[in-house]
């Protein structure tokens, strides 16, 4: 038998089929909430909160920079933070976006890929964290201003600038490596599973897998 | 109107509601899950039944909803910790699969093939079975005709396969 021949015994399977399942229509159709909305909707909730802390920052960086407006290193710092701030704010906003649109009548691949979008958030917030450590220096310079009203950078000598410059530099080209990596086209790739995984769970390496399965066919 | 919308939900649901056990008998190993991914599927089309589109069949609309569920209900349900309750045993009664002795031989066959296969080929093959062409697969799916073509293709050399081992 083949797999064509099934399908005619497959035809025949459809009508005994409904007699296996009992629904209970009352009880579905009294239903205003599931497991799935109330998920859907804690996220929406994080989301919003973490927008507002996010623009909380941008608001408290704005100041510090509004105070002392020139070139000086804490205010070329605060600019710095107050970028990556408005990078996570704007990717809060654009979460929220994505899920008001969540529609389970979409075709698989796109709703499969728009929940990855979704679960993988905090994934994307990691990466952001991440990338911002090769600034460092930043907070640095921002504390000692806030903590000692010190510019620290005034204070080193030129050969630790250029070493803090330098090691900022070799350090962004790695972040910027590792957060270019940690995609789900490289899911097959062993350490980029396990820090997924490590980071937000094997939900997300699955989702991942599936995704990176439907591209790697389509190509 | 919530009325209206009600008969009408549930009179298309009873028709098609062979659907639903169709797929949690192909993605679900344990008859607790099947009746748990049942009830997530069915929750899911009523709550999203306001913007169902009537220029589209309703088993179109069915089976993408279901997929869609199935394929992301799947994904955590090892780590589930919201099991079934009594309430949701009363929404929704599935015969086990096991228990079923009317289910002929091939049935039973197909159901453990589907069963060994991966998340979209199990899709692509269910679709396929209920005589759908590669195109509405496709847009279905959101995948290409021709990934759709290769991966029916696979699916029937495995299946071959399979029947052949058997038979040595």
């Amino acid at each position: 038998m083949n797999l064509d021949d099934f399908r005619d015994t497959w035809q025949q399977h459809h009508s005994e089929t409904s007699a296996t399942i009992t629904i209970n229509d009352t009880l579905l159709t009294e239903m205003k909430v599931n497991a799935r909305v109330k998920e859907i909707s804690h996220m929406k909730w994080a989301r919003m909160i973490e927008s507002i802390a996010f623009f909380f920052i941008i608001v408290v960086l704005c100041q510090y920079i509004m105070k002392d407006f020139s070139l000086s290193a804490p205010t070329v710092s605060a600019c710095i933070l107050s970028l990556f701030a408005l990078i996570g704010l704007a990717g809060n906003i654009g979460q929220i976006v994505l899920i008001a649109k969540i529609d389970f009548s979409k075709p698989v691949g796109e709703l499969q890929r728009d929940i990855y979008r979704i679960c993988s958030h905090k994934l994307q917030v990691t990466k952001l964290l991440f990338m911002s450590v090769p600034f460092y220096m930043a907070y640095v310079v921002i504390g000692f201003d806030i903590l000692l009203g010190v510019d620290l950078v005034q204070q080193l000598e030129q050969s630790m600038v250029w070493f803090y410059t330098l090691s900022s530099v070799i350090l962004l080209t790695i972040t910027s490596a590792l957060s270019v990596k940690l995609h789900y086209r490289n899911i097959s790739t062993p350490w980029v599973k396990h820090t997924i995984r490590f980071i937000v769970g094997e939900r997300l390496v699955k989702m991942a897998q599936f995704i990176n399965s439907i591209e790697t066919t389509d190509k | 109107m919530a009325t209206t919308k009600k008969k009408l939900f549930t009179q298309m649901m009873q028709q098609n509601k062979g659907i639903i056990y169709k797929i949690v008998n192909s993605y679900c190993q344990h008859q607790d899950d099947r009746q748990d991914l049942a009830q997530e599927i069915l929750t899911t089309m009523w709550l999203a039944f306001d913007n169902y589109n009537n220029e589209y069949k309703f088993s179109t609309w069915m089976y993408r909803i279901s997929l869609n569920v199935a394929i992301s209900y799947y994904r955590k349900d090892n780590q589930r910790q919201d099991r079934v309750t009594a309430k949701d045993i009363s929404m929704v009664h599935i015969a086990d699969l096991s228990q079923d002795r009317e289910m002929s031989e091939d049935i039973g066959q197909l159901y453990q093939f589907i069963g060994q296969l991966d998340q979209l080929n199990k899709a692509i093959m269910l679709l396929y079975l209920e005589n759908e062409p590669h195109d509405v697969i496709a847009i279905n799916l959101g995948i290409t005709k021709t990934n759709v073509a290769t991966r029916i293709g696979r699916i029937k050399q495995t299946l071959r396969h399979q029947f052949n081992a058997q038979r040595a």
